[in-house]
């Protein structure tokens, strides 16, 4: 065609004007429409015979089961699986993007090896010989870096490196880890669980429950169960937080605290529960009262948060009056809360009665290992990362002369960016195994690229978040579309080469391993025709067909128990509490920082997933810059208008952000959104807007000397 | 509005959306796209060149901290009743003469020429600025049930018409009638993966199916309800000023 179809139409237009009245020329650009459109570069769909199988989703933290739409084989869409129990038919956009981050530009398409400050691929052979000697050569000094909170490739990782000699196994920091050492300080055992099934009144102190805190798939579906559409809600949801954000905007009341105060604003409502009489014969009751009677009394609660006395009074009230409370802790962005908040909420559901209580918080065992040398969960989440490479960065600790990432980006998803950095520049040797070029692996001597969920066998153990424990199965239902292996396998056949012992051969092995001991947890059931919440609100558990537990769970269905660990010593920790839970201050000039995070931007691992883009508001990114938001008493106290482009300056470092005016995040804080600034990944991630972790600085908890980062100052200029 | 009178379809597919439960997530936009081919736009921010059928809009109460309040709300296409954008296509690409009263659009014959973009005052009419590219193998992700549109031409939501025709093989498949499918044979990608439950679709006449009851709530409302479109689009919000926010009550004008 020599003319292209915009001249084509300004041609037929030009001469359209006189003509309007007769029914010609309507039909005549009806053809010539047709004709136009009949475009050879336009894509043709695909042809073939539909059906549906089912997985996990491994890239979504919320560890929703999927369900694939493949047309002649080829993998689709994904979408909810209605009969898994974290999922019920619902996704997240971010487990939503788990087929086309199959071809996403960002993927590693074979191992690759630094040459200069370039990368040249080289075959897996090459890979395993050059990882095998510079190993070998690191004995006693291989540390691991994990972003995979729930599979149990980790047994693997943390048993080869625990056999070379490690130099710390450290989980990325997320939420499972802070409420690890919370348990650990009050002297509880198991992985904490939420009943939002059959809980009736939640307090939710920080976390963004529906969008990025563990299980939200599953949360929502939870909440919305209680509140069929257009009646009057059955369950009571009290949201405190910086901003009315994802989670509080369909709460029943935001009650506006800077993450800093979370844990005072705890305190502050066992005052009023101990005063109507709550007690407990938990370790410690006597002294938490004096510290709360001490400290955490009205007028000091009002003084350092700004809460009227009626508030708290308000919400004690309606969690002592509920059937079912429950009180959920966490970062407003995942990360980085210190242990004392979550102690203290924890303090709430132990005076309120609600520990391994249906609608309450379980304490959840963990499943068997079945590697031999193994590390447990619990040991791996002990780990401080950020605390560790702020010490290798000062040279307080000596780097470790190798460092395997898996799953995970550091240099990208943790506070103080260039702290990070400089400790990880430090270590010698570095292999990624990540499914994208991160920024991580950009720094990495060897990208050895993993196959995506859909290209691989892995499984989702227990999630954080979950009220009772699960294991689903992540099946491959296509080749790996590029030169990429799992992770499980490379280290196996690795540990082979360097004659260390792990017992399997593969990683499949491993799985049907961890499944046959499954099939022999007493208490263990598919659930299908009941649900582990009806289990726990007092409906008899199935019983387990332990033989068929592999196709069960290969059609889709989650293995599920519902556990509590008995506790013995769970206590208070008051001393603890006392010296980590304490009013925060602003001064001045500056302004608290608030992060947020959402599924539709990713997670460090994954970038910002393609198609989710166009769900991100132009309130938030325009072009390349991301806005940060703040209440207009805020802006005026510092002076800028709104649409102005500020720099905001934290940890010694800066960042550039537009300003956008949102009455929703309470005056004295600067609300802003995660997920952006990315230098690597792909045309949809890089240089999209600022990476705002970044002004974060880490300092160290009181009492419990873990890192913490929720809550910090900024300039703004 | 239109000046096209007002049709009645035997079966009236519709959306209820309960605002209170909507946490503006976006995987009903991220479920939507997906399905219906849309190509990933590393632009996607110029929400004036981008394309996204579903749109999920932030609305606030316009008040001060911290009486200030915000809700989500995803939108369709509100598949009016009394369409306005039909009756200002000149090629009659688009039109409300299919059962289900759903809005259709045939592509290629659509001339690209905007006018149902201008007439449309909910802005569910996307035109095509850019040819659709996808990134490089990403073509195997298609969706074998909608069409992939050239740049150049209008698009919009069509409640996932293909999923329709589906539902009606799968009941004939089993002996069923398919002008009489059950609650929750057809629904679109949206409703399906919301999970947060706030999407509800069904035909809105028939009495087995709970959008018939749901529409009856005292808290449902349409959008621009006055300009007489009558949108097979319900919202249901138990605040007040979320409702009136929906039928554009300026701040002089009494309620109630
Ligand atoms: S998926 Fe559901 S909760 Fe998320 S934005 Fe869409 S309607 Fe709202």
């Amino acid at each position: 065609m020599g003319v292209d179809r915009r001249a084509f139409l300004g041609l037929v237009a030009g001469g359209a004007v006189g003509t309007m009245f007769t029914p010609i020329p309507w039909k005549l650009l009806d053809d010539v429409s047709i004709w136009t459109q009949n475009w050879p570069w336009i894509p043709k769909v695909p042809k073939g015979q539909i059906d549906y199988v089912t997985t996990t989703s491994k890239l979504c933290p919320a560890g929703e089961g999927l369900k694939i739409m493949r047309v002649a084989g080829n993998p689709i869409t994904a979408s909810g699986n209605p009969a898994h129990p974290l999922s019920s038919g619902g996704v997240s956009a971010l487990a939503r993007s788990e087929v086309y981050m199959l071809y996403s530009p960002a993927r590693v398409k074979s191992p690759m090896k630094k040459s200069g400050k370039a990368f040249v691929p080289i075959t897996w052979e090459q890979a395993l010989i050059e990882m095998a000697d510079k190993l070998g050569a690191a004995k006693g000094s291989v540390a691991c870096i994990s972003g995979d909170q729930s599979g149990t490739v980790n047994e693997v990782l943390s048993a080869f490196v625990g056999k070379l000699g490690t130099a710390g196994y450290f989980m990325m920091p997320s939420e499972a880890t802070t409420a690890a050492k919370g348990m650990q300080v009050m002297g509880g055992k198991g992985q904490a669980g939420y009943d939002f099934e059959n809980a009736d009144t939640v307090l939710v102190l920080g976390a963004d429950i529906f969008e990025t805190w563990g299980t939200s798939t599953r949360n929502r579906k939870a909440f919305s169960a209680k509140r069929p559409v257009g009646v009057k809600p059955a369950s009571n949801y009290i949201y405190v937080g910086p901003t009315r954000n994802n989670t509080a905007a369909v709460c029943d009341q935001w009650i506006p605290a800077s993450a800093a105060d979370l844990g005072v604003v705890a305190l502050g409502i066992a005052w009023h529960l101990i005063k109507a009489g709550a007690t407990s014969a938990a370790p410690g009751f006597d002294t938490l009262r004096a510290v709360v009677n001490g400290g955490f009394g009205p007028d000091d609660v009002k003084r350092a948060t700004g809460i009227e006395p009626a508030v708290l009074a308000g919400v004690a009230k309606a969690l002592a009056s509920s059937k079912a409370a429950m009180v959920v802790t966490g970062s407003p962005f995942g990360q980085g809360l210190g242990a004392g908040a979550f102690m203290a909420g924890m303090a709430l559901n132990i005076l309120l009665g609600r520990i391994n209580k249906p609608g309450g918080v379980y304490a959840l065992p963990e499943l068997a290992t079945v590697v031999p040398g193994a590390m447990t969960r619990e040991a791996m989440l002990k780990a401080d990362l950020p605390g560790f490479l702020k010490a290798v960065a000062d040279g307080k600790k000596p780097a470790p002369k190798a460092l395997l990432v898996y799953d995970a980006n550091p240099a990208y998803g943790l506070p103080e960016a260039a702290t990070m950095a400089k400790a990880l520049e430090k270590i010698p040797y570095k292999v990624s195994f990540s499914s994208f070029m991160d920024e991580t692996a950009a720094m990495c001597d060897l990208v050895l690229p993993n196959s995506l969920t859909l290209e691989r066998y892995d499984d989702v153990v227990t999630p954080y978040g979950s009220g009772f424990c699960i294991y689903s199965l992540v099946t491959p239902y296509q080749k790996p579309v590029h030169d990429t292996r799992p992770t499980g396998d490379v280290i196996l056949a690795l540990a082979r080469k360097l004659s260390i012992e792990l017992k399997f051969d593969n990683f499949l092995q491993v799985l049907k391993e961890k499944v046959a001991s499954l099939a022999k947890t007493s208490g263990g059931f598919v659930a299908k025709d009941v649900m582990p919440w009806q289990v726990a609100a007092g409906k008899p558990a199935p019983a387990l067909a332990g033989g068929d537990l592999w196709k069960a769970l290969s059609a889709g269905y989650a293995w599920t128990m519902v556990g509590s660990v008995t506790q013995t010593g769970l206590g208070f920790a008051p001393e603890v509490l006392a010296k980590a839970v304490k009013p925060g201050k602003t001064s001045g000039k500056t302004v608290t920082l608030a992060p947020y995070a959402q599924l539709r931007t990713g997670t460090p691992t994954t970038g910002i997933p393609c198609q989710d883009l166009t769900m991100v508001p132009d309130t938030e990114l325009l072009g390349e810059t991301t806005m940060v938001r703040m209440g207009s008493a805020t802006a005026k106290a510092l002076g800028v208008k709104p649409g102005a482009m500020v720099k905001l300056t934290g940890a010694g470092t800066h960042c550039k952000a537009q300003v956008h005016i949102f009455e929703s995040v309470m005056t004295g804080v600067v609300s802003a959104p995660l997920g952006f600034g990315h230098t690597a990944f792909d045309i949809f991630s890089k240089g999209k807007g600022a990476n705002y972790l970044a002004l974060l600085p880490v300092t160290e908890e009181p009492g419990t000397g873990m890192s913490m980062w929720a809550a910090a100052e900024v300039k703004i200029a | 509005m239109s000046g096209h009178s007002f049709k009645e379809f035997p079966i009236t597919w519709g959306m209820v959306i309960d605002i209170d439960k909507c946490t503006g997530c976006g995987a009903c936009m991220a479920s939507c796209q997906t399905e219906n081919n849309v190509n990933p736009q590393p632009e996607a921010t110029n929400k004036l060149r981008s394309t996204s059928w579903m749109l999920v809009y932030e609305l606030t109460n316009d008040k001060a901290f911290p009486d200030h309040d915000v809700a989500f709300l995803p939108r369709p296409c509100q598949q009016c009743g009394n369409p306005p954008c039909v009756s200002v296509c000149p090629v009659v690409a688009t039109d409300k003469n299919e059962d289900g009263g759903i809005v259709s659009q045939i592509y290629p014959r659509c001339i690209g020429c905007r006018y149902c973009v201008a007439a449309c005052p909910y802005h569910v009419r996307y035109f095509g600025w850019y040819d659709p590219i996808w990134p490089e193998g990403m073509t195997k992700t298609l969706s074998p049930l909608t069409s992939v549109r050239p740049r150049g031409v209008v698009e919009k939501c069509t409640f996932c018409h293909h999923r329709w025709n589906l539902a009606k093989d799968a009941a004939r498949a089993a002996g069923k009638d398919p002008e009489d499918l059950e609650d929750g044979a057809y629904v679109t990608a949206c409703v399906q993966n919301c999970p947060s439950g706030a999407l509800s679709f069904g035909d809105l006449k028939n009495p087995k199916h709970k959008v018939h009851e749901l529409i009856k709530s005292p808290y449902a409302f349409r959008l621009l309800e006055r300009l007489g479109t009558k949108p097979q689009v319900y919202y249901i919000s138990r605040r007040e000023w979320v409702r009136k926010l929906g039928d554009n009550y300026l701040k002089s004008e009494k309620t109630e």
